[in-house]
């Protein structure tokens, strides 16, 4: 647990999706996510899927990382299947199941919609295996940086993103030490009815809430000595650049669409 | 204290908050009597305590940026349940931080909590049966579906949840509050002087 709170889903490889600056890849899911609603019949299926699939091979990620990112969902595929069988009545009737009828439209219609919700996990979840928490945390605040506009606190919410990310593994040890600390007094967070459990976590709580505050007040007086003054001014460490290589994608990606509105009726 | 510093100790702190937001958010326990997807977690504590104790934009910015980490750490497989918690985490925190604002005391407190609660699940009610479940259906490939099943749906898992929620979280918080109180007191004298 602790080890999939400090770096997300990211698995390091090599490719080229990796490579590719994260506010491209963000832009592309987001419009993958729309389109996919167009697609109305096996050819369009099958070319979107060709697309994923490519994308997820693309990735040089070993399938099964790939496949544990599904795992919290196969349930709700396999659930929207199974209801679409026995709700949609069209076509023959194929055959039943202790008493209920199966249509031959129930199978596609299920098929369709499961595979739908299929790509859509599979494409999103790329986002996360190919790229890390602080480089999605950067393609958020060039992506939002037209809201500057509007007086919304673009830079300071990056900020407190990359602040929060760069906290997470230290106050999610903190937590651990501390429970450990309570444990050995003899809490118990585990068993127990569940209001017993509701108050185990108030001594976790209090001194968490403390040393955080202590940890804000240290950062705050460091990052002044250094001149901290807010966003207008400041220079970045990683800097995002659109390369040939996204064109390359987003080019790409536009064929997929022709593709799909050519193969859609 | 100068006004800038104290403003930069106030963005850190409420990061802070949110990082804690998420970490709590991995306790979570599903309630043995209804359905998986609505699971009880303790991210909202600390999202109450900033609202508490600054305002109650604090408690949004803390919520909002408690779902942004989630969202990018879970690979954003279910963005709508994301938002929702948002939501819902917003309608429960503002109305008891504004009510605790302005009356001051324990009792506010309590009262708060409680229209904090009905607040939430009123308005979770009325989310789910125009936004969210209608947005599901469509993922889901039904788009039929009927104002009657829509509304027993509610009726038997979300509101009760969201009840559910509210009180639990509300007795997780007032002993933590009583506990935290003369701490609260002393970071608040630092903000306002």
């Amino acid at each position: 647990m602790a080890n999939s709170l400090i770096i997300g889903q990211y698995v390091p490889t090599d490719s080229l999706v990796h490579r590719l600056d994260p506010r491209t890849k963000i832009i592309i899911i987001f419009l993958f996510v729309i389109f996919i609603f167009f697609a109305n019949n096996a050819l369009s299926y099958g070319w979107l899927a060709l697309f994923a699939v490519a994308s997820a091979v693309a990735t040089k990620i070993k399938l099964k990382f790939i496949a544990r990112g599904l795992t919290p969902v196969w349930f709700l595929i396999i659930f929207t299947f199974i209801l679409h069988l026995f709700v949609t009545r069209e076509g023959p009737v194929l055959f039943e199941i202790i008493g209920f009828p199966i249509y031959s439209g129930a199978i596609i219609q299920g098929f369709a919609i499961s595979l739908r919700f299929f790509l859509l996990i599979l494409v999103t979840s790329l986002m996360t295996l190919t790229t890390t928490p602080i480089e999605i945390t950067d393609a958020i605040e060039s992506l939002l940086h037209p809201l500057k506009k509007i007086k919304f606190p673009v830079h300071e919410l990056a900020l407190m993103m990359s602040i929060s990310l760069r906290f997470i593994p230290t106050l999610m040890q903190e937590t651990e030490k501390i429970s450990k600390a309570q444990a050995s007094r003899g809490v118990d967070f585990k068993t127990g009815p569940i209001k017993d459990r509701i108050h185990a976590v108030v001594p976790l709580l209090v001194p968490l809430f403390v040393s955080a505050f202590k940890r804000a007040e240290e950062l705050a007086m460091a990052m002044e000595a250094r001149g901290y003054q807010g966003g207008e001014g400041r220079t970045k460490l990683r800097e995002l650049t659109i390369a040939k290589l996204d064109w390359l994608a987003f080019l790409s990606f536009s064929c997929v669409l022709i593709g799909l509105f050519l193969l859609r009726q | 204290m100068s006004k800038q510093s104290s403003q930069l100790l106030k963005l850190i702190i409420l990061a802070l908050l949110g990082t804690i937001s998420m970490v709590l958010l991995f306790l979570n326990f599903p309630l043995p009597f209804l359905p998986p997807y609505l699971k009880v977690d303790f991210g909202e504590v600390p999202t109450l305590l900033a609202a508490l104790i600054f305002s109650p934009m604090a408690g949004v910015v803390v919520q909002l940026i408690k779902n942004l980490l989630y969202l990018i750490f879970t690979g954003a497989a279910d963005p709508v349940g994301v938002f929702a918690n948002f939501v819902a985490g917003v309608t429960f925190v503002v109305p008891i931080s504004m009510i605790y604002h302005k009356y001051k005391g324990d009792n506010s407190l309590l009262s708060g909590l409680v229209v904090g609660t009905v607040i939430m699940t009123f308005s979770m009610g009325i989310l789910n049966y125009y936004v969210l479940l209608p947005i599901y259906s469509v993922f889901m490939g039904m788009d039929d579906l009927s104002s009657g099943a829509l509304l027993g749906t509610i009726m038997v898992g979300v509101i009760p949840f969201n009840l559910i929620k509210g009180f639990i979280v509300s007795v997780l918080f007032v002993p933590l509050f009583i506990k935290l109180k003369p701490w609260i007191k002393q970071k608040q004298a630092i903000f306002n002087s």
